[in-house]
Parts: C-alpha cells; structure tokens; sequence
C-alpha cells in the first residue's frame, strides 16, 4: 500500500513536469534536430521532394563571401551594440542610484523602449529619421550641424552607425534595471566602513561596488551577446540589410537564402553554424554560472 | 569637511539629474513623436517637421487605419494569439517551475539549463523546421499554428522566471497542508498558487507582451491578411507605395500603448528577474 502511494506520488509529480518537457522536445528539440537533418539536404521552399547533398549546403555557405562578410557584420553590430547598452546601462544605474528624489519617475520613462514591439521600434525611427520630412535630420539643419538632409538611414557610411544608435536605445534599460537591482543589493554599512577608514568615493566604487556587481554585469553581457548576435527583427525591419548587404547579419543572410532564394537546405546550414557559434557562447556562461554558485550567494 | 562633503554631492546630483534628464528625452521620444504624429493633420506631417505640437488635433488617421484598413481584425487575431499563448504558456511552465523547485531539485537544475539554452536559440533556427512543420500539418495561416509556435519561447522563459518565486514558498506552509490531508494538485492550487499569484500575474503579462510583439514566426507563417498579426500587417502597410506617415504612426501607437501600459504595471516584478532567475 505504502509502496503503491509512492508510486502514484512520483507519478504526479512527473505530471508537473511532462508538459514542459513535452514543449521542449517537441517544440525545441525536435525542431533543431530536423534543421540539422534539413541542412544536409536540399529541401526547397516550394518544392516538396529533396535529396540527400552530404556537406554540399556546409561547403556552399562557408564558401560564399556574402556569407563571410555578414559574418563580420554580425560581430560588429554585436561588439557596438553590446559596449554601448552596457555603457549607458550602467551609467545610468548608477545615476538612479546616486538620487534620492523621483527615481520611480526617471526609472519608469527610461524603460519605455524596451516594451516597443519590433516593428514599432522600426516605423518610429523610419519616421523620426526620414530622409525628407524626418524630425531629426531637419532639426540637424536647422541647429546648423549639417548642410543638407542626413540620410541616416540610407547613406552607406551612416547607415550601420544609426541602426547600433537605435539598437543601444532600446537595450540600453535592460541592463539598467538589472544593473541598478545588483547595486541595490550592494551592504550600505560597506560604503560607510570605508568611508570611515578614509576610502574616497573611487576606491569605494572600484573595491565594493564591482567585486558585488561584476557576476551579475558578466552574466548579464552573455545574455545580451547572445539575443543581439540573433536580432533578426530590428535590423530586417529597418533596412532589411540593405543598402548592398551593408547591414546583413547572419541571421538575415539565413532569412534571404531560406526565403528569398527559396533554398531551405542551405538557409539550414547558416542557421546550424550560427547554433554551434551560440553554443559555444552559452559554455561560457554556464561556466560563469558554475563559478557563481561555488562563490556562493552574494 | 561636512561642507565639502555636501557641495560634492551637490555636483555629483546636478551631474545625476542631468543625465537621467537627456536620456529620458531620448527614452521616450520616439513614443512621444509616434502620439504627435498620429494626431497631426495631413499637411502638418510633411509641412513642418520640426513642430512638436499639432496645430489642429484630428483622429482622421485612427478613422482610416479603423476603418479602411480594418486594423480590429488584426487586432482582434493579436489578442487572440497572445492571449492563448499566455494561458497555455503560463500553465504548462506554472506546472513546471513547481515541478522542478519540489520534487525533482536536482533534474531540475538540468532541464533549467536545457530550457536556458533552448531560450538561446536563434529565432531564425527554429523558423525553417516551423515553417515545414506548420505546412505538413496544414495549420499555415492558422491561429493555433502560431500558438503552438509562440509556446515555444513564452514556456522556457516563463518557467526560467517562475523557478524564482516559486522558491519563495515556504515548505513549512506545503507540509502542513499535507498533514491535513491534501494531496500534491490540492496543495499546488489552494495552498501554493495563492501564494505566487502576484509574480505569476507578472510572468503572464510579459509573455503576453513578449507574443503581442512577436514578428518573425507570424511572418512567416501567416499571409493572408485578415489572419496577420498586428506586428506582420504594420509591416505590410509599410509595403503599399502610397505610404501615409499619419495613418501609419495611429496604428503604431495602438500597437505599442498596451505593450507600454502592461510593461509598466509589471516592472517591479520583473526587474532583476533575469539575472536573479538565472542564479536561483
């Protein structure tokens, strides 16, 4: 009887958890693993029957400059847009922390881009940046700071510049918020202790303020790589990687190949390389995690 | 010295005050611009860029992106999708976050990991074997296509924030209810749940927002445009060659309000979550 309750009891527990992990594996993992499949065939988008092409799509994809060069793209938008949210992130935490009066105010309008959807983020600025009845380029007229009209959008050496501007703008408060609630957690008797032994505010700061953040700005840069290196949305909205593939990352490269030229197979490829890129990436965080957890709770 | 000490902080709050002043002009522009525009008159838009506030107020724009353009269908299919996906999302990862915290501590800090990584995934990964999954089970087009698609990054995410407030709960209150009889659902509804509400309300709004802006899955798999989300049939409108800035920015704002009012509510809640998720 005894025996038979544990039973029906590990039972119900596993109820608890069957759906999760049917989504998982049916949703996830299965998906990933007939990408994988799919990448070595020559599944077309149209077409229904394909066939068996080994390394070919492999050979293709890493052979195609276009391919490389979006490459490059993808780890120069992720390396700007990183360094800038990070860097007005975390200022801006530490602004918030520093006042006393109307945080709550700043806070909620300084998170305002990050609940923008996508194509919001994308029409706003096409509009604000238009190159003819845009607010910003007459406004860069009129304050005498350009000549004529900027193209921010369109001109081939502001494009790139103006699409990590937009990206910076709307991560930017995900790193604040998460930032200023590391601070928040940081023993105010540590600052006054230091204070008292003839700390100056400097030595304060880089002593006790970033040995308790940096595990949480650490795991936090990962993240972010992660989800900026796999934008498609942002950049595909705005320019759609134009002009002349300037603005083409890895993902939009694997949107033009599987859509654009129809070829599912090859499409599959780019998006298996960009996974074993992402995987590597995702080692490192769990070893930062690992380290974490040996640390203790902060 | 007290004097010194006060006239730094004077400065340092000056200097606070005015950064978070010029970011905040920057943070909230574009919505700002997006409301101005959408009520500006047709002449206004294109007449005087730079003027910040209309000279005559019309809801012209909002009568033709209702109207003509029929955006409550689209937006009627959004809630629909995103709604959906955030009842059944939120059960199946309310379900398993509990599951995971209780009785399988040690699994559980495996699948957390899986679901972490699965969160990782490209967006575009999944597309392809999406978009041939969605067709060979005629479901293109289709609602619960997208649903079940949407699933696919609301639960990991959901369960990854939930495993977090769910540790809050303390044993204590579980065994005692055990005692009195209840078994593990029993316990889960009446006892745990109550508990947990505020933070499962919190968890169910952002996965609400996060599917309200989803775009590339609905892309992808929805082309008729009575059945588009509002994401897709804003970037269809942007497509027409006669493109009405006005019209287009009263549809924007309809889309982006909600996201803005729930995230709001919920900032607090969610704050922090991500990287305290992550290490709870």
């Amino acid at each position: 009887m005894k025996n038979r309750n544990r039973y029906i009891s590990k039972v119900t527990a596993t109820c608890f958890i069957l759906p999760a992990i049917l989504v998982v594996g049916l949703l996830l993992l299965y998906p990933v693993a007939s990408s994988v499949f799919y990448s070595f065939t020559s599944k077309n988008l149209i077409k229904a029957s394909y066939k068996f092409v080994g390394l070919k799509n492999y050979v293709k994809v890493l052979s195609d400059p276009q391919f490389l060069s979006s490459f490059l793209n993808s780890l120069k938008w992720t390396a700007l847009s990183l360094i800038g949210q990070v860097l007005v992130g975390f200022t801006a935490a530490l602004a918030l922390n520093h006042i006393r009066k109307g945080r709550g105010i700043y806070r909620t309008i300084l998170i305002i881009p990050w609940a923008f959807p996508s194509i919001v983020i994308a029409l706003s600025w096409k509009w604000i940046l238009n190159g003819v009845y845009g607010f910003i380029p007459h406004l860069l007229v009129k304050l005498g700071l350009a000549n004529e009209l900027p193209q921010l959008l369109t001109s081939k050496g502001l494009v790139f510049g103006t699409l990590v501007f937009i990206n910076i703008w709307f991560g930017a408060p995900l790193i604040m918020v998460n930032v200023l609630s590391a601070l928040q957690t940081v023993p105010k008797d540590q600052y006054e202790a230091a204070n008292i032994d003839g700390a100056t505010k400097l030595q304060s700061f880089y002593h006790i303020t970033v040995p308790h953040i940096s595990v949480v700005v650490g795991l936090l840069v990962v993240l972010r790589t992660i989800w900026v290196f796999n934008n498609f949305d942002t950049i595909f909205l705005i320019t759609g990687g134009g002009p002349a593939n300037l603005t083409q990352t890895v993902p939009i490269y694997a949107y033009n190949v599987g859509w654009g030229q129809k070829q599912l197979g090859v499409s599959s490829a780019v998006t298996v390389l960009l996974m074993i890129f992402l995987l590597i990436i995702c080692a490192v965080y769990f070893r930062i995690l690992n380290r974490m957890e040996k640390e203790g709770p902060q | 010295m007290r004097r010194k000490g006060l006239k730094r902080s004077l400065f340092a709050d000056t200097i606070s005050y005015s950064y978070l002043t010029v970011l905040s002009v920057i943070a909230a522009f574009p919505l700002l611009w997006i409301l101005l525009s959408s009520v500006k008159g047709k002449g206004e838009l294109t007449g005087n860029p730079t003027s910040l506030l209309p000279k005559t107020f019309t809801l012209d724009n909002f009568r033709t992106v209702m109207g003509q353009l029929h955006f409550g269908n689209n937006m009627i299919n959004s809630v629909i999708v995103a709604g959906s996906t955030t009842l059944i999302g939120v059960t199946i990862a309310a379900l398993g976050a509990y599951g995971i915290v209780r009785f399988f501590p040690r699994f559980g800090k495996i699948l957390t990991r899986i679901l972490i990584t699965t969160y990782m995934f490209p967006p575009i990964l999944l597309a392809v074997p999406y978009s041939i999954l969605v067709g060979r089970f005629g479901l293109v087009n289709s609602r619960i296509g997208l649903i079940i698609t949407y699933l696919s990054f609301s639960v990991p995410y959901a369960v990854w924030l939930l495993v977090g407030f769910f540790k809050t709960v303390p044993l204590e209150i579980e065994e005692a209810a055990h005692v009195d009889g209840a078994n593990k659902i029993q316990v889960f509804i009446r006892v745990v749940m109550p508990i947990v509400t505020p933070g499962v309300i919190a968890v169910a709004i952002y996965t609400f927002i996060n599917a309200w802006n989803e775009f590339l899955y609905s892309l992808i798999l929805m082309n008729s445009t009575n059945k588009m989300t509002v994401a897709v049939v804003l970037k269809s409108l942007e497509g027409q060659e006669v493109m009405d800035w006005g019209v287009m920015m009263a549809a924007s704002a309809m889309v982006v309000i909600p996201s803005v009012i729930f995230f709001m509510l919920i900032q607090k809640k969610i704050a922090g979550g991500l990287a305290e998720g992550s290490i709870k």
